[in-house]
């Protein structure tokens, strides 16, 4: 079964304010403001509409970034996940590892 | 009634007994003092300044005075106090005034949290103003001083108060502080500023203080509409650069620079976002007052226009 990727359950209520590619996002349950490029941003808004392979994540960034499928590199898409991992707004729903 | 109306022997006389009170923007406070060079100081530097009505609460109780017990016989010192007690080490009893405008502002800074309160000087011109959300040295008050002997008004030199409510912006007109070259750069500005004394070898460094216009001190109560970033940077001999800065920096720069942008939360970030969102955001560096005062009235004009 593939990885599933979700907002984690304490996240709700964030506030966007996108400003050219950079988007400015307040997070209540913790009262901190994140800074994060356009990827990063994309991921959080694909997943904040409910839990998604990560396959699908990446097709849906692509899709949302105007970029061919498959053109979004695995190791930036890779790393935008573990960074809203690291901040604890999302979480892997399996078991199995986190994207690489 | 305003302070000016109180004679040097009244304004001593109060400050010596249950205190002078004074207000400055949204704040009453009570000063209390027993230091003779301190009342000159302040009759002639806060004479502009409004007294409070009758009745009115005092949000700060301040005092600057002689020390109690054996520090007064070692060394001639002078204590900030708030509410009677001493929060800072004593200070040599030269810098009583200084001591005791640093420790007002301190006051606002640890407990107007009713208020969003940027790091931030702030000017004003037909009901819009201007930030200038700046670091220690960049020039913010020197600039700030400058512009407002240029024909704007002061809202303050330290302190962005927003009103959580509807976003305004409140003046808190208070003295400015110019530091080391500052002081002699605005004397040769605009020679008819009002500048207090000098005070050599402060903690940060020689200190005068400049009176605001008596229109800024007169209107303190007029809130205006945030419209414009400025992050100024005094560079010597640079030539003026004013540029636009990508709002997502603004943003951060001025949140950053909040005193209390963590413990407001929420209402903060969109107090925040709101002011960058409808303010046009520049970044600025100088080295000559008469251009960048120029350059500034030209974005008011712009609006005007």
């Amino acid at each position: 079964m593939a990885s599933r990727l979700a907002v984690s359950p304490v996240v709700h209520g964030l506030v966007w304010q996108p400003w050219d590619d950079v988007y400015i996002v307040y997070q209540p349950s913790s009262t901190e403001t994140h800074v994060f490029n356009e990827t990063t941003a994309l991921i959080l808004k694909c997943l904040e509409q409910g839990p998604l392979a990560i396959e699908g994540i990446k097709d849906w960034a692509e899709a949302a970034l105007g970029v061919a499928h498959g053109e979004l590199a695995t190791a930036d898409f890779a790393f935008a996940t573990a960074r809203l991992q690291e901040l604890g707004l999302i979480e892997c729903l399996d078991e199995t590892a986190a994207p690489e | 009634m305003i302070v000016g109306d109180l004679s040097l022997r009244e304004l001593g006389k109060q400050l010596g007994a249950a205190g002078l009170a004074i207000q400055f923007g949204p704040f009453n406070l009570t000063i209390r003092s027993n230091l003779e060079s301190f009342a000159s100081l302040a009759h002639r530097l806060y004479e502009p300044y409004p007294l409070p009505g009758p009745g009115e609460i005092a949000d700060f109780h301040v005092g600057i005075a002689s020390p109690r017990g054996l520090r007064r016989w070692v060394r001639r010192q002078a204590s900030f106090t708030l509410d009677g007690q001493s929060p800072f080490a004593p200070y040599t009893v030269e810098h009583a005034f200084p001591a005791l405008e640093w420790g007002i502002n301190w006051c606002v800074a640890t407990r107007a949290h009713h208020l969003l309160m940027l790091h931030s000087a702030g000017i004003e011109r037909n009901g819009l103003a201007m930030l200038f959300p700046a670091s220690p040295g960049d020039g913010k008050s020197t600039l700030c001083t400058a512009l407002i002997h240029s024909g704007w008004r002061l809202m303050s030199d330290e302190f962005g108060l927003v009103r959580p409510e509807d976003g305004m912006l409140l003046p808190l007109p208070r003295l400015i502080p110019l530091k080391n070259e500052s002081i002699d750069v605005i004397r040769r500005f605009r020679p008819e500023a009002i500048i207090g004394p000098a005070f050599l070898g402060t903690r940060k460094g020689t200190v005068a203080h400049v009176r605001p216009p008596a229109e800024s001190i007169r209107r303190a109560q007029e809130a205006a509409r945030p419209r414009w970033f400025v992050f100024p940077r005094w560079i010597a001999n640079a030539p003026l650069a004013l540029e636009p800065m990508p709002k997502s920096r603004a943003f951060l720069m001025v949140a950053t620079n909040a005193f209390n942008y963590e413990v407001l939360d929420e209402t903060a970030f969109r107090l925040v976002a709101e002011m960058v969102r409808t303010s046009d955001c520049y970044s600025l560096s100088y080295s000559d007052l008469d251009e960048a005062v120029a350059a500034l009235d030209e974005l008011s004009n712009a609006v005007d226009g």
